[in-house]
């Protein structure tokens, strides 16, 4: 299950930045077992309940986070600034909403809470006993970011 | 006389998106309002002109399906539509926001020929 679900992951972030971020990416091959890191400054969450329970976090580097909200929006952007807080925030929303959309389609039924942002480096999520992860990373020119996923299965 | 939108969506870059998009689709409109929350519409929608509403559904403060309530009791602006921009694509929250009066829905993430597919028939 945890591949299918990084593949939902892949998808969602590739339509995502396809057709919002119009910037191409390509992605790494998933990581289950943790050992996976991204140096990362910001990183937006979004929680999930339901069938499903856990958290999508995108984890980005500062130059990274800054090319993604200028393909956003259209505009250069020099520092973390609350625009890069907004758009990494949104992005993370689009992610959980695509694959929200691929979960259902496997009958787990999953909702979405509002994203948050935090800014730190290398920031580390830490989930309950018996929590699978997953994180998979893509690249852009500027460098590499991560989505992670964090989840318990209640059902499927 | 040209046209009016409100852009209701609590990320300001998303905001900025669907105004890029609907020049992007080639759909002018005279004054684009932007709210970040239902409340902050319903206020707009009371002072401006506004011939259609883009509403996210989920925000905090007063949600879309919150305020599609709220509007849909209020004489004075209940007939304005409302056209959902959201991640929620579920049939029970796109059929409730339809039941309170929403008049179609796009999914993020979207392209301009998907809103132009969408909300030009509406205007």
């Amino acid at each position: 299950m945890m591949e299918i679900i990084a593949g939902y992951v892949k998808d969602a972030t590739f339509e995502v930045f396809e057709s919002m971020v119009m910037m191409e990416i390509a992605s790494g091959e998933p990581n289950y077992n943790g050992s996976k890191k991204i140096d990362s400054i910001i990183s937006s969450m979004i929680g999930l309940a339901g069938d499903l329970k856990g958290m999508v976090v995108i984890h980005c580097p500062e130059e990274v986070a800054k090319k993604i909200t200028s393909g956003m929006l259209g505009m250069e952007v020099d520092e973390v600034d609350a625009d890069v807080k907004d758009a990494l925030g949104e992005i993370a929303n689009m992610v959980a909403g695509g694959l929200k959309v691929s979960l259902e389609g496997e009958g787990c039924n999953v909702e979405l809470a509002l994203p948050s942002t935090v800014i730190g480096r290398s920031i580390r999520m830490s989930s309950g006993v018996g929590s699978k992860r997953i994180m998979v990373p893509f690249n852009i020119p500027s460098g590499e970011f991560g989505v992670e996923m964090n989840y318990v299965m209640s059902s499927v | 006389m040209g046209k009016n939108v409100l852009l209701v969506d609590d990320s300001s870059t998303m905001r900025k998106i669907i105004g890029r998009s609907l020049r992007q689709a080639g759909i002018d409109f005279d004054n684009i309002f932007e709210a970040g929350d239902g409340q902050e519409a319903l206020a707009v929608l009371e002072k401006e002109s506004v011939d259609i509403v883009l509403s996210d559904i989920n925000m905090p403060n007063m949600n879309g399906i919150e305020f599609l309530r709220e509007k849909a009791g209020r004489d004075a602006i209940k007939d304005i539509p409302v056209l959902m921009i959201s991640t929620e694509t579920g049939d029970d929250i796109i059929g409730e926001a339809k039941s309170l009066g929403a008049v179609g829905s796009i999914k993020k993430p979207f392209t301009p020929d998907k809103v132009n597919e969408v909300l030009g028939p509406l205007l």
